[in-house]
């Protein structure tokens, strides 16, 4: 069975040979049928088998006439085997190669190649099995004949992958990084410098001499120009095939780049497309074109490595020499991981000493950005900052220094962006320094003596560097102050009370009614320290300054309170949820806000609904009471009304007390914005200890409301007794 | 026989061992030259993170982030959408609505009429931005901004959209971005927190804000935000107790340190060494913080640049030039939070006020580091959590309406920081409800700031509870068509 299996395969290999000679001369006529491709675009999957079999082979080849070999049966059925099995994947490889290679889009010399050597092969290893076993076939012909078909399968090999990856696949990585960093946006061409790189990276594996799928080549101008089987490229508008092919969706057949090869990115899309639209032209400079054109704005960007990656050639300064510099003041952190470049921070203006600066003499070429920003720098000290070689950025905002001082930055031929806003340096100043420092970039002045003619002035001159002048106050448009402020713990006090007013604006000029006027500018009194109130009056202020707007008037209502009980006790229950401080709240001299939200809301309305708000509050000594006043809070939408009448009654023991007054509160209208009331009542003074206050909730609320008819809810805050 | 095979198989000796595993570590050398983590022990980027060192050449050091809490209404300040002026009153068609879900607050609303804006807009500076009449300062540096009108989110209520805007992750417990700032970093100045926020309040509906929102999550607690208060004491427990001196205090902690010291060689807890940092820190940022509260020194400009409220403690434009002070100073991330933007109702009235709160100040922050030289080492970020629909919530009247949130589509600014100035990225429909050309996603936008920093957002990771945690989750790609 193994021998008859054996001897048909040799007979097969014979066939093969015969097939393939045939097949190499009718080439031309070479018609290969549809289902006859699927074969062929085998080929690179079965090419790997002989190459690898016949590796083996050949090896065992080599050393076969090794004495120990030549005796060991086993070693020679192998090789013969593997031999005859390589040599007939060989042949069905190459049938498949010769299938393949008439599909559309092969040709060219490297082709020629690939088919010849590859045929070699297969007839060199045929006629290795065929002689191998004569009697004049010795070692050394074994060994050449093995040398000579692992060297075909290399070559064979190597043009098979050029032909499937193009030219160059393997250096390509190295040799595109180092074209890269050769071209200089004002002398590149458009075409060879931008958009042939494009090509040759994304289009031309496929499109090239040598490959020519659709019968087009897109690796030199003249054969792009030519076009391919579906026609010429481009046409004046977007019609042009090139244009269409590239912008087709991916899953298209026709799209190009084809699914599954490497796409264009974003970018190099836009490239394609505006190169082509504007009728391409191939020996353009991208200078010629507009400095606007969408083009030659990305392919400037394209070109020129991104700036972020400064490139240092100096070598990094000893981790532990950084360590050691680095305090609680001053912070010395390289730019990035494995960075040589330091950034240098120092902060704390009390803490600044001369020695923070030279001491970072120990890492001067690594410095690359020091910020002292209102540190007390001083011109002595930009001596050793003059020293840091490689310094790029330098903060010096607010410090004490001045042009003179600038000078020892001269040598500085790296130094790009300098701050000196809030500075004493002057324009004339400036002149001497700025020719020297070439590499500037940026220089920021706001703040220092440089007026908007200087700037200008230098603008012209050094058109290369943008000069930072920031926010100048013309005066043109003044602004309205914000309102001025009270300083007061409470507004409620007992006898006289020092007013504080105050403006976080320093020369502000505050100017107050205490009747209730508007105040003006002119006529209102200003006010200054020492101002006392000594009655209940609504303060009403406003704010002035030269260059400003008149502010806003703040209202400020202060009540006097001369009695402040010595005991209260609640005589009813308050509502559940307007506790507040209990009896307390109505003497505490704070006063609650509108806003439910409000923290202070919680805390200092006293509300009732069901029942009266019933107080009884006790003086230790007797006093003199003839005015009391209610201070609540009026919300219509929600229900929360004025008192409907209060009482207040008085004597000197909790037995005799008389009616001393009774009265009654304004009721809001429909639609009323929320507001803070008092309500008060004088009568003829009368001496007492002891106190009831009786205020009864709205017991119906009026027609007009939602909830009418029921009762109100009354929310007082603070009860004043005078 | 069988014995003597199996002898010779001991009979391994030294020379034979170690010429055949040299062979073999060569072996594992060879292969090791391909794979530069195999034996680095734990992996590159934690160690060097350690050190808090950016993974490479970063364009911006600091952030401010002008957080507008409550989501402020595109329509109404950057989004011109007169298409929505046209319709007024008119359904919103549902083939634009699609199934977008809604919140409890409108699910049940029967109609959805859209609305165009109150307002009208201008197109200002050579960016040709559109800008609306509420902003007039910000439309004054138009060409210093970089408008990202195609942001989106997946939340659709407040909490979870500022914890998903700040974390990352919809639920809480995860480090904010300030602390993974800090954490990938670490300090520029020692004197000061790394991560600072600051509140304020507007008249609009508002928000609350927690604490959670600058928590450090995982993190080293060390990484977590310092709020600044309005009050006297801006940083609450710093000033030493009345009776002790300063010399006394540092006697105090110098014995504590030593007590701390002890408790951890016996415990080995990384908190202890955290706690000690902070008591030392508190120490210096007694110095330190009164010079940047210090207001005296700034030029009489300033205060004409910020408006006169930048004097008054505790609110927005005090905030924005403390916000400057701090960052100037080295702090890694300043996050402000402005609430009252929730304009479900009287969104015309409510708006305008919040306009006017912020507008002056943060145009005024862009300038000022501008003019300081500090504008493109800082990334100032302006925006809210999500978006509000082109439809009305509630009643609409002729001049009033209300609109619910909108996760589809948002507008935020950025200046400085290597953001490309003068650009309008991203564009919504004529509706202004779905977005028509490059959405951006949180995560796209938090991988975009922590690239600004240096720092690769799938690199900048911490392992917790057996997995690696990042900023962005599992998605996010750095939109590198804004970056200069």
């Amino acid at each position: 069975m193994y021998l008859k299996l054996k001897r048909f395969a040799g007979q097969l290999l014979f066939a093969a040979n015969v097939f393939v000679v045939f097949l190499l001369f009718f080439e031309d006529l070479l018609v290969v049928p549809v289902w006859l491709q699927t074969v062929g675009r085998m080929h690179p999957l079965l090419l790997h088998f002989p190459i690898v079999i016949l590796l083996i082979a050949m090896l065992l080849e080599f050393f076969r006439f090794k004495p120990e070999n030549t005796s060991n049966t086993f070693y020679k059925s192998f090789l013969e085997n593997m031999l005859l099995a390589g040599s007939l994947f060989a042949a069905a490889t190459v049938v498949m190669g010769m299938f393949l290679s008439k599909e559309e889009g092969y040709g060219g010399d490297t082709l020629l190649w690939h088919k010849w050597t590859g045929a070699g092969i297969f007839f060199l290893a045929s006629i290795i099995y065929l002689i191998r076993d004569q009697s004049w076939y010795k070692s050394t012909l074994a060994k050449m004949s093995a040398v000579a078909v692992v060297t075909g399968l290399t070559l064979t090999g190597h043009y098979g992958a050029e032909l499937t990856h193009g030219d160059n696949f393997i250096f390509e990585p190295v040799l595109a990084n180092r074209k890269k960093q050769s071209v200089n946006p004002d002398e590149a061409l458009v075409y060879n410098d931008v958009i042939k790189p494009i090509l040759e990276q994304k289009c031309t594996s496929c499109h090239n001499p040598e490959k020519v799928k659709g019968e087009l080549i897109l690796s030199d101008s003249e054969s792009i120009k030519r076009g391919g089987k579906s026609g010429k490229l481009f046409a004046s508008d977007q019609t042009g095939l090139f244009f269409q092919r590239i912008h087709l969706p991916e899953t298209d057949k026709k799209h190009m780049p084809p699914k599954g090869k490497s796409q264009l990115t974003a970018d190099e899309l836009v490239l394609l497309s505006l190169w082509v639209k504007q009728q391409p032209d191939f020996n353009q400079k991208l200078t010629e074109l507009k400095e606007t054109d969408s083009l030659r704005v990305l392919a400037t960007a394209l070109l020129q490595p991104a700036s972020s990656s400064d490139q240092y050639n100096f070598v990094a300064a000893d981790a532990d020499v950084i360590k050691g510099l680095n305090n609680d003041y001053r912070t010395i952190t390289p730019v990035a991981v494995n960075s040589p470049a330091l950034l240098v921070n120092i902060y704390n203006r009390s803490a600044f000493s001369p020695a923070q600066l030279d001491e970072l003499e120990k890492v001067r070429e690594q410095i690359v950005a020091l910020n002292l920003n209102k540190m007390p720098v001083k011109d002595e000290h930009l001596k050793t900052i003059g020293k840091f070689v490689n310094l790029r950025r330098l903060d010096l905002n607010f410090t004490d220094i001045t042009a003179s001082g600038l000078k020892n930055l001269a040598q500085l031929q790296h130094l790009r962006n300098i701050s000196i806003a809030g500075t004493k340096v002057g324009a004339k100043d400036l002149e001497s320094v700025l020719p020297g420092l070439k590499a500037l970039k940026s220089l920021t002045v706001w703040n220092t003596t440089l007026s908007a003619g200087d700037i200008s002035t230098l603008k012209k001159k050094y058109p290369g560097v943008i000069f930072e002048d920031g926010f100048r106050d013309t005066g043109e448009n003044p602004l309205k102050l914000n309102p001025p402020q009270i300083k007061n713990e409470s507004v409620i006090f007992a006898g006289v009370l020092p007013l504080q007013l105050k403006h976080p604006i320093k020369g502000v000029e505050l100017r107050y009614t205490l009747d209730g006027s508007e105040p003006d500018s002119v006529k209102s009194a200003i006010f200054k320290e020492g101002v006392s109130l000594t009655e209940s009056a609504p303060v009403k202020v406003r704010a002035f300054k030269q260059g400003w707007h008149g502010s806003d008037v703040s209202t400020f209502d202060f009540f006097k309170s001369r009695y402040k009980p010595d005991s209260v006790r609640l005589l009813f229950p308050l509502n559940r949820v307007h506790q507040a401080e209990g009896a307390n709240t109505f003497f505490d001299h704070k006063l609650g806000v509108i806003g439910a939200n409000n923290p202070a809301w919680a805390n200092n309305w006293g509300g009732v609904r069901d029942n009266d708000l019933g107080l009884f509050a006790q003086f230790d000594s007797p006093v003199s009471v003839s005015n009391v006043g209610l201070h609540y809070m009026i919300e219509e939408d929600t229900g929360i009304f004025p008192p409907e009448v209060i009482e207040i009654w008085g004597g000197t023991t909790p037995d005799n007390m008389k009616l001393l007054s009774k009265f009654k509160a304004g009721m809001p209208a429909k639609g009323d914005k929320p507001v803070l009331k008092t309500v008060q009542t004088t009568f003829k003074a009368e001496k007492i200890t002891c106190m009831k206050i009786v205020a009864r909730p709205l017991n119906t609320i009026p027609d007009w409301h939602r909830n009418k008819g029921k009762r109100a809810l009354l929310l007082v805050d603070e009860i004043f007794v005078n | 026989m069988e014995k003597e095979i199996i002898e010779h198989g001991f009979s391994f000796n030294r020379r034979r061992f170690l010429s055949s595993m040299s062979l073999g570590i060569g072996g594992v050398a060879l292969g090791s030259l391909l794979m530069p983590d195999l034996f680095k022990g734990g992996s590159l980027d934690e160690e060097s993170l350690a050190a808090g060192i950016p993974h490479f050449a970063p364009k911006a050091k600091r952030v401010i982030y002008l957080f507008q809490n409550g989501a402020p209404s595109q329509q109404e300040l950057f989004d011109y959408k007169p298409k929505l002026r046209d319709l007024f009153g008119q359904e919103i068609p549902p083939s634009v609505r699609g199934t977008q879900r809604l919140t409890g607050m409108t699910a049940n609303q029967a109609s959805f009429p859209l609305v165009g804006s109150f307002v009208n807009f201008k197109q200002y500076g050579e960016s040709r931005a559109w800008v609306s009449d509420l902003m007039p300062y910000t439309a004054k540096i138009v060409d210093d901004l970089c408008f990202v009108k195609s942001m989106y989110t997946e939340a659709i209520n407040h909490d979870p959209a500022l914890t998903f805007l700040q974390t990352g992750a919809q639920q809480g417990n995860r480090p904010s971005m300030g602390s993974w700032l800090s954490y990938g970093l670490g300090n520029e100045n020692k004197n000061l927190p790394n991560f600072t926020v600051l509140l304020s309040r507007g008249v609009g509906n508002g928000q609350g804000v927690y604490s959670k929102l600058w928590s450090n999550g995982f993190l080293d607690s060390v990484h977590q935000g310092v709020q600044f208060s309005k009050g006297e004491d801006p940083v609450l427990y710093l000033r030493d107790p009345d009776g002790m001196d300063r010399k006394e205090r540092r006697e105090m902690l110098d014995n504590l340190s030593v007590l701390n010291d002890l408790s951890y060689q016996e415990f080995g807890d990384p908190e202890i060494v955290a706690k000690v940092k902070q008591y030392e820190m508190a120490y210096r940022m007694q110095t330190a913080v009164p010079e940047i509260m210090d207001l005296s020194r700034e030029p009489d400009d300033i205060i004409k640049l910020y408006g006169p409220d930048c004097l008054v403690p505790g609110t927005y434009a005090a905030n924005c030039l403390l916000a400057r002070k701090l960052s100037e100073n080295g702090v890694r991330f300043v996050q402000l939070y402005h609430q009252g933007w929730d304009q479900h109702g009287n969104l015309p009235y409510e708006i305008t006020q919040q306009a006017k709160d912020v507008d002056q100040a943060s145009a005024a922050l862009v300038t000022d580091l501008k003019q300081r030289g500090l504008l493109d080492e800082t990334l100032v970020i302006w925006g809210g959590e999500f978006g509000r629909t082109s439809y009305t919530q509630g009643k609409l009247t002729e001049d009033n309406y209300g609109r619910d949130h909108h996760p589809r589509c948002f507008t935020i600014w950025m200046a400085g920081g290597g953001i490309k100035p003068g650009l309008v990225y991203g564009e919504t429909d004529e509706l202004g409800y779905n977005i028509a050309t490059n959405p951006v996603h949180v995560h796209d936008f938090q991988a975009t700031v922590l690239h600004q920093l240096g720092l690769n957002h799938e690199k900048l990771t911490f392992k917790h509870l057996g997995r690696r945690y990042r900023l962005t989750d599992v998605s996010g790609k750095v939109v590198r068509d804004i970056l200069s």
